[in-house]
């Protein structure tokens, strides 16, 4: 009896936008196509923070665009000035100080401290684990105090790292303040481990990225460790002064989303022994090259081109920057890891889900919106 | 130093001809004619530079050509290779590289045919990805000019708090 | 005894306890969340996120409107219920910040949308979104 009501007529199919004024999925939407509870096919709709970055860059010149740079992705900013910075320092053949390198390193890393623990708290969120949201959240404000003693302002650092170095030294106090905001964030990290069961049951084993797949969708940095490929652009195309530290790269092989999110806490780890190595062996000294210590108004940039390859909280990160001799840069064309990440590998990953999943799958690729419009 | 950057240039130009430099550890750049980019590319993939990293336009309005730029990362290598190649401004033309690169290089090139113009020929979806409902030329070329575009259409003549910018 | 308008009696009324539905761009995102958060508690003031505009009364634009998303938001706020006000955040909306010359953004909400209340800041603190929720309260109580 029940082959035969089995058999009947099946009118299953309907579209589900899964949508920006969605509370739970951020200034992007995802086009579905569901047959019962199955997702068969997704479109991404990218588009709703485009201001076209790129141009903009062209009419300003390179200490406004140090300013403006921190906005291209907001949950990260000092690293992407940090790589703005970087471009036009190699393009002037600039060597910056060596106390300014280490605090360089120092903000970066704590930014991506800062970025993981948003990661964590809202993909417990997006899984209904709604403690580890206000534990994440809690000790973020930590951070943030930091940032502010330090460079002016909570969110946005009004471009502290610039071309030339740094714009002003630590305070006294900073070092002592740091190394209590790090012990915090290691209470935190053991809060974090504690095993919750219905995390593990809704993230263990769904949404597997296999390794051909991934190097064939362009993805990188925690997405790409987490299918089983140990590479990091802080070891293999080594930029400011990592060499000098000693730091591993967590790998899995599984490709779910339990693994990526083991991935995001063993990363603060590293981070943490990072700075602590980069704090022992500051020297003193200038904070920021002669030449670019009091702000000029127009500052030539020689002619030629150079591609920068950084690695952000959120994978890989590049920007291609000409010059033809004038004081504003010709182009600027900056690669984004999530534009790979939002587009072909969360299209990819989504189908043959089902609806309840769709939430953890989108937030176990720790997306930022701004970052793929730009 | 750059020992196995110097092996892999000599290589390649015993077998194509192009210009081509070595600018530091670990970065070469290229350039070379766009008869010979397909089958190039094709034999840097099978050599090893598995990741593409991104494909860029530059848009040179004095000489009237368009530039682009295709970074490639090996793995193995641990090389950066940048290959560039010139076409014309009013009918930018090429062949995709989907054949080599698949869904990896289909999102650039969408995004290029949307804010450049450039006609990607076999790839098979180069439907707009940011705006919806433009009109206008595409607004990344040189001869746009944003600031004047942006006092037509968004600010007003009648409004007296606005005059600052009309003078 | 005062007359008040019809307006005013039902806003008096209704506006002790106010409900927020977000509609942030992404700097609002980073400075906003932490307002949920325990260390600016906002429930202790009464204020909730709701996940669908029939339930609220206030609606949060943060940070700079494109094209695109402006359309959504207008028709977000037509879905609202009377009596309803709209807050706006940061200094995109008031005159379109650092993005002034960029095509695709709009330079003043006012063109599209009644604002009540402008906060300046780029992204405003916490403390500043209180203040200026502290200061409907005394808006709706003076008026007529």
């Amino acid at each position: 009896m029940i082959d035969q009501i089995e058999t009947l007529h099946r009118d299953t199919d309907y579209d589900l936008y899964f949508g920006s004024a969605h509370p739970g999925s951020g200034n992007f939407g995802v086009k579905l196509k569901i047959d019962g509870e199955v997702v068969t096919n997704a479109r991404a709709d990218p588009g709703y923070l485009h201001r076209g970055f790129e141009k903009l860059m062209e009419y300003r010149t390179p200490i406004q665009n140090a300013v403006i740079s921190d906005r291209l992705c907001v949950l990260e900013p000092l690293n992407w000035n940090l790589i703005h910075a970087e471009a036009v320092d190699e393009l002037m053949g600039i060597d910056i100080p060596g106390r300014a390198k280490y605090i360089r390193v120092i903000m970066a890393e704590l930014s991506r401290i800062q970025s993981h623990i948003i990661w964590f708290g809202v993909f417990s969120k997006g899984t209904g684990f709604d403690t580890g949201f206000k534990i994440a959240f809690g000790y973020r404000d930590y951070i943030l105090d930091l940032f502010e003693m330090i460079t002016g302002g909570r969110v946005y650092p009004a471009g502290y790292i610039c071309p030339g170095g740094v714009r002003r030294d630590f305070p006294n106090s900073a070092k002592d303040k740091i190394l209590k905001v790090l012990e915090k964030i290691d209470e935190m990290i053991n809060l974090e481990k504690l095993e919750n069961p219905a995390l593990k049951a809704r993230a263990k084993g769904v949404g597997i990225l296999g390794l051909k797949e991934a190097i064939r969708l362009g993805a990188t940095g925690p997405v790409l460790r987490a299918s089983g490929m140990k590479t990091d652009v802080r070891k293999d195309d080594i930029y400011e002064i990592y060499d000098r530290f000693d730091f591993n790269i967590p790998v899995r092989k599984e490709g779910d989303c339990y693994a990526r999110y083991l991935i995001g806490i063993d990363e603060m780890i590293e981070s943490i022994k990072i700075i602590k190595q980069a704090l022992n062996e500051m020297p003193k000294g200038e904070v920021i090259d002669s030449s670019l210590k009091k702000p000029k108004l127009s500052v030539k940039i020689p002619s030629g081109e150079v591609y920068i390859r950084n690695e952000v909280a959120r994978g890989e990160a590049g920007i291609y920057m000409v010059s033809n001799g004038n004081d504003k840069p010709y182009r600027v064309k900056v690669r984004g890891p999530d534009f790979l990440h939002m587009i072909p590998v969360l299209e990819y990953l989504l189908q043959g889900t089902q609806i309840a999943d769709v939430p953890a799958v989108y937030w176990s690729l720790n997306i930022c919106p701004a970052d793929m419009d730009r | 130093m750059i020992k196995k950057e110097t092996e892999l240039l000599n290589e390649m130009k015993s077998k194509y001809n192009f210009e081509g430099k070595i600018k530091r550890k670990r970065r070469i750049s290229i350039s070379i004619d766009r008869n010979n980019l397909s089958k190039f590319l094709h034999e840097l993939k099978n050599r090893g530079f598995i990741h593409l990293s991104s494909i860029s336009v530059t848009d040179w309005l004095d000489e009237g050509n368009y530039e682009i730029t295709y970074h490639l990362w090996s793995y193995d290598d641990k090389i950066l290779l940048t290959v560039k190649t010139k076409i014309s401004r009013d009918k930018p033309n090429i062949q995709s590289v989907t054949s080599i690169w698949e869904e990896n290089a289909q999102i650039h090139e969408r995004e290029l045919h949307e804010l450049y113009g450039v006609k990607f020929k076999n790839n098979t979806d180069l439907s707009p990805l940011f705006l919806e409902d433009w009109r206008g030329p595409p607004p990344f070329r040189k001869d746009f000019n944003w600031r004047e575009y942006v006092k037509e259409n968004y600010y007003d003549k009648n409004n007296k708090r606005e005059t600052v910018y009309y003078d | 005894m005062i007359k008040r308008s019809k307006k005013a009696k039902t806003m008096r009324k209704l506006i002790k306890a106010i409900w927020i539905f977000n509609w942030f761009n992404s700097c609002g995102f980073a400075e906003l969340v932490p307002l949920v958060g325990s260390r600016w508690d906002m429930e202790r003031f009464g204020m909730i996120i709701v996940g669908t505009p029939r339930h609220a009364d206030v609606l949060f634009i943060a940070g700079y409107q494109t094209l695109k998303s402006i359309k959504r938001a207008k028709r977000v706020y037509e879905q609202m219920a009377e009596p309803k006000v709209i807050i706006a955040l940061g200094s995109c909306t008031m005159t379109g910040g650092m993005y002034w010359d960029s095509y695709n953004t709009i330079k003043r909400l006012d063109d599209y949308l009644p604002v009540t209340m402008y906060i300046p800041g780029c992204p405003p603190r916490p403390e500043a979104v209180f203040e200026a929720c502290e200061k409907i309260f005394q808006h709706v109580k003076e008026l007529e």
